[in-house]
């Protein structure tokens, strides 16, 4: 059996990575998809929990964050669909209007 | 094992307001032409739900002998903290439709999805106020949060609206992931997502499930996990950088409701988190570690937040740095273990923020255009009713006696310095004595310039006009007869045990 252990520095290697990712990328999408990889790291973490200690609660919780993922899925592509009609891209570095 | 209480009469607030907002969805379906009977739809709704939060708030003084309610298998609490926060986002919920109407009808953008989104976001922050459960602090969080994305963005021609909503939805759902994490990996050391059993897996220094002594190092990365996520929704120091972009590319109401209301919810939740399920009498250690953070984050957040304002030139990032600043002295509520006096600052902050927000709406004119201070040049006499309710709002944020502002400061400032935190009360007083200087600033561009060209009156509709008006009132009332107020939340300073 995999120990408990391999699975929590799996997810905390890939949290990091999305976590850099969202300060390396400068597409809007690719930013978005290291956040959805950040999400599932924390699922991952709660899912070994769960089967670590035979209790349904924490793959009740990661059921809970993949539906909430979906809906913040939903409002931020159309809010992504929204800026590329007005502005004809999505490069963060062309995001620059609200700056001191 | 606690019962499945379903026990709906404690989540009555919740479920008038969430009754509102699909009911002004449905409104606006049918009635294409009412946009303005939409805004009594949620007045009736919002004062409907305040009026039960009182009579909870009754039922709870009268047991409260018996420990905290909760229904829903504890995923709802029922307790007084709860239910002061859910009377807070009332009001910033009633305050912000008000002035909402007006920029709806100017541009012509559909109010009825507005008003629903409003809500349904109040809804969100109301779950957070009242979660028991760490699933339904997420779950409220989010609601509250999704929301918000679409109000920031509902400009949608406009790009400042659009970038400050995909700046907002960015930083939002990462500092989300933060929280996330730090919640999963409390619930492995913990081994339970109830914040009831995690205190007692706490006191006790075991996990729930496998008996075992818990792994200290997981409660203390997740704390610190939750630490950030937290930051980010209150806007503290390092965590503060998304806060006046959004503010300032959001439509002004929605810039009101999330300065207010979203920042009281970030609140609520940490507090029940760090302030009541990681108490003091608890674990010791784990309390006097976020303790030493909370008073490094709580003078960086001050300091920072009061030294860049100094150099903005747009009111509304003026504001957001003042808010930032704002988060800083309530977070000195938090060293003292003491939740009244964060409720009291966050309902005195609220008013007082909204209020200046409804005249920076106002002043704006069409579109948000003026929001520059350059704009304001010389305008002071023109709209001198504006101006001088500006000058109150300013004030009473700078802590000015007699305003809700300093009530607010005074009683944080006073419960921390009771319990030992001189130096950073010291830091906090300074700070806010340093902060009059920004504050004024605007005073002196409205009043002691020459006007640039000849700029038209701003026009008042009458809901700005009430909001004003309303704000006003309460800053005044909070800061000359806070003695009702004090007595109802000395009574319920109970929950912290």
């Amino acid at each position: 059996m995999v120990p408990l252990s391999w699975y929590l520095a799996l997810s905390a290697v890939l949290f990091t990575i999305g976590a850099v990712g969202v300060f390396v990328k400068r597409n809007v999408i690719s930013i978005f998809m290291c956040i959805e990889l950040m999400l599932n790291a924390v699922n991952l973490t709660l899912i070994a929990f769960s089967s670590f200690y035979k209790e349904a609660s924490g793959q009740l919780f990661v059921f809970i964050v993949m539906t909430v993922a979906a809906a913040e899925a939903g409002v931020g592509l159309a809010l992504v669909i929204a800026v590329f009609r007005n502005r004809e891209s999505l490069n963060t570095d062309d995001t620059n209007l609200l700056k001191l | 094992m606690q019962s499945l209480n379903l026990n709906y009469y404690y989540v009555l607030p919740h479920i008038i307001v969430a009754i509102t907002g699909i009911m002004s969805l449905l409104f606006g379906v049918f009635n294409k032409q009412a946009h303005r009977d939409l805004v009594f739809i949620n007045i009736a709704g919002l004062v409907t739900a305040g009026a039960s939060t009182v009579r909870l708030w009754n039922l709870v003084t009268n047991n409260a002998k018996d420990g905290p309610l909760t229904a829903f298998s504890g995923m709802i609490v029922l307790d007084h903290m709860s239910l002061a926060f859910i009377f807070i986002f009332l009001i910033v919920a009633l305050l912000s439709t008000l002035i909402s109407l007006n920029f709806l009808e100017d541009e012509n953008l559909s109010p009825e999805e507005f008003n629903s989104l409003l809500m349904f976001a109040t809804v969100g922050m109301m779950l957070m106020a009242s979660a028991g459960d760490m699933v339904m602090i997420f779950l409220g969080l989010e609601i509250s949060s999704i929301a918000t994305y679409v109000l920031a963005g509902y400009r949608r021609t406009d790009l400042r609206s659009n970038e400050s909503a995909l700046k907002y939805f960015i930083l939002g759902s990462f500092s989300t992931a933060f929280l996330l994490y730090g919640m999963a990996l409390l619930y492995g050391a913990t081994g339970s997502t109830n914040l009831d059993a995690i205190s007692n897996a706490i006191k006790s220094g075991n996990n729930l499930i496998t008996k075992q002594p818990m792994t200290l190092e997981l409660l203390y990365v997740g704390a610190a996990m939750l630490l950030i996520g937290f930051g980010f929704k209150i806007a503290t120091a390092p965590f503060h950088v998304w806060t006046p972009d959004v503010y300032q590319g959001a439509p002004t109401a929605v810039t009101a409701f999330m300065a207010s209301g979203s920042k009281a919810a970030g609140f609520v939740a940490f507090l029940r988190i760090f302030v009541i399920t990681f108490a003091a009498s608890y674990s010791f250690e784990l309390h006097t570690t976020w303790v030493n953070i909370l008073q490094v984050l709580a003078i960086l957040t001050m300091i920072i937040g009061n030294i860049v304002a100094l150099s903005q030139t747009d009111i509304k990032r003026v504001l957001a740095y003042s808010s930032i600043a704002h988060a800083g002295y309530a977070l000195i509520g938090f060293l003292a273990d003491d939740w009244t006096s964060v409720a009291f600052y966050m309902l005195t902050y609220s008013v007082m923020t909204i209020g200046a927000f409804a005249v920076v709406s106002v002043m704006a004119g069409q579109g948000d255009e003026k929001t520059d201070l350059e704009s304001w040049a010389g305008m002071g006499f023109k709209s001198l009713g504006l101006s001088i309710a500006l000058l109150v709002f300013m004030l009473s944020m700078a802590g000015m006696p007699l305003t809700g502002g300093f009530m607010g400061k005074f009683l944080i400032f006073k419960t921390a310095w009771d319990k030992g935190f001189h130096i950073i009360v010291i830091v906090a007083v300074l700070n806010s004595a340093a902060s009059i200087y920004y504050y004024l600033r605007p005073m002196v561009t409205l009043f002691f310039r020459e006007e640039n060209e000849s700029n038209p009156i701003p026009l008042m509709s009458w809901t700005a006009y009430v909001t004003i008006l309303l704000a006003l009132a309460g800053t005044f009332y909070l800061g000359i007869m806070p003695g009702r107020l004090f007595s109802l939340l000395d009574v319920a300073k109970d929950v912290i045990k």
